[in-house]
């Protein structure tokens, strides 16, 4: 991961560095609100780091810059334990989350991994089920030949793997693919779970979507019918 | 080089003999009120030149024994669908009719060659009232037929036409495309066809 560090006390600072360099992270230390704004312009981080309390220019004010510039990278704020009103302040201002000092080491490369594992689960988006690899970024199905999928046939078989084995509500299936604003009905489900039938089918797949029109669905791994050989792996 | 010998008069006949066969089990499913087989034929007999490189090139006899008995595309014949099912209904009807046999069939629609070709080839066994060359009069010749849907049959052109191409930039990411191509028709293909179903779901 690449981190934008952004604390002006330059011992704290050396001493996170030093932590997050020593698991492997790269870290681009700065130490006001306007070198972060600098840096968040010029690079591509995969998470951002800002103290609320700095000189030249606040972390707040920073963050506010950085979003207005449509920046959506992951911001964590360091807040003082008393100021529960930077944290609404910073939250608000856009920050992805903060943590209260004084921190542990130990808690703040926790949340690290915890956000890699996250992060990596969102871009590493490639699924296996039985005998058939969903490439989320790709759009594409494979089996024993390849077909390209639309962008909610790949949700909603991406959805499937996730839940694999489990009958799934046709109502929690629209509101997990479809938008809020979208207005989908079962029939309009119905058509989708039969492209992605009609699909598995053609990549000569031993996975099949089960259930009657109007749900619920189930993902079903149809080699050998034992459900404890269908393994899902990210 | 004439390799077909004495028979090549008999090669076009057969090929339009076959068509009007084929144009024939088409009218046939119209009358009976069903949507018809394929959208058009194209049919064609391999030039001499054409077989003899294939001959050198597989070590066959440059003979017509060796291009019309070892090699069995000297007479082709493609069929093209505008549905998936339409492929799959013209085949069930061709293993059934009386005046050929279906030797061979290869699927590359539900496994597609890497590239991203998909056709469905059958090699035929045709009755005719010509002479062969195992010396069988009436004898029985063989026919390639490639069936495929429109979408299928335009990628085809478009990568006949990189093949042939020799001095190609690029080259691999053009693959690379034509593949995820081949992948986008074949989903259009089966979209269609799972709309059609469901528009007749309740025939």
């Amino acid at each position: 991961m690449r981190i934008l560090l952004a604390e002006d006390e330059k011992e704290l600072s050396r001493v996170l560095v030093t932590a997050m360099h020593s698991i492997g992270y790269t870290v681009d230390p700065v130490y006001n609100g306007l070198e972060a704004v600098e840096k968040a312009n010029q690079g591509v981080y995969d998470l951002m780091i800002f103290d609320i309390m700095m000189p030249v220019m606040t972390g707040i004010e920073a963050l506010k810059k950085i979003r207005s510039a449509g920046d959506q990278t992951y911001v964590i704020m360091l807040t003082a334990m008393s100021e529960i009103d930077d944290k609404v302040t910073g939250l608000d201002a856009g920050a992805d989350d903060y943590i209260t000092k004084p921190f542990s080491l130990k808690e703040l490369l926790a949340r690290l991994r915890s956000l890699e594992r996250r992060s990596e689960d969102y871009t590493n988006d490639v699924l296996k089920f039985g005998d058939i690899t969903l490439d989320s970024s790709e759009q594409r199905l494979e089996s024993f030949n390849s077909i390209s999928l639309s962008a909610k046939e790949t949700k909603l078989l991406n959805l499937f793997i996730l839940n694999a084995n489990k009958k799934i509500n046709s109502d929690i299936l629209i509101e997990h693919v479809w938008d809020s604003e979208d207005d989908i009905d079962r029939d309009t489900l119905w058509i989708y779970i039969s492209y992605l039938r009609q699909k598995l089918q053609s990549v000569n797949a031993h996975v099949e979507i089960h259930g009657e029109k109007g749900g619920p669905y189930q993902l079903i791994n149809t080699n050998g019918g034992n459900f404890n050989d269908s393994k899902v792996s990210l | 080089m004439e390799i077909y010998g004495e028979f090549k008069p008999y090669l076009s006949k057969i090929r339009d003999d076959v068509m009007k066969k084929l144009s024939d089990l088409n009218q046939r499913e119209i009358d009976n009120h069903k949507t018809k087989l394929y959208e058009h034929l194209i049919g064609r007999v391999k030039t001499e030149n054409s077989m003899v490189e294939k001959c050198q090139r597989k070590g066959f006899p440059l003979s017509p024994e060796g291009a019309l008995h070892e090699c069995k595309d000297a007479i082709g014949i493609r069929i093209v669908c505008n549905f998936i099912d339409d492929v799959y209904r013209s085949i069930d009807l061709l293993k059934h009719v009386d005046w050929c046999e279906v030797v061979k069939e290869k699927d590359y629609i539900t496994r597609s060659k890497p590239n991203g070709y998909r056709s469905y080839h059958l090699i035929l066994k045709v009755n005719t009232p010509y002479p062969y060359v195992d010396d069988c009069t009436p004898g029985c010749y063989f026919v390639e037929v490639q069936l495929r849907t429109i979408a299928m049959d335009s990628w085809a052109s478009l990568e006949h036409e990189m093949k042939y191409k020799h001095t190609i930039e690029n080259s691999e990411q053009i693959g690379r495309e034509l593949k995820r191509c081949a992948d986008q028709l074949a989903s259009c293909d089966v979209q269609m066809q799972t709309i059609r179903q469901l528009i007749h779901e309740n025939d």
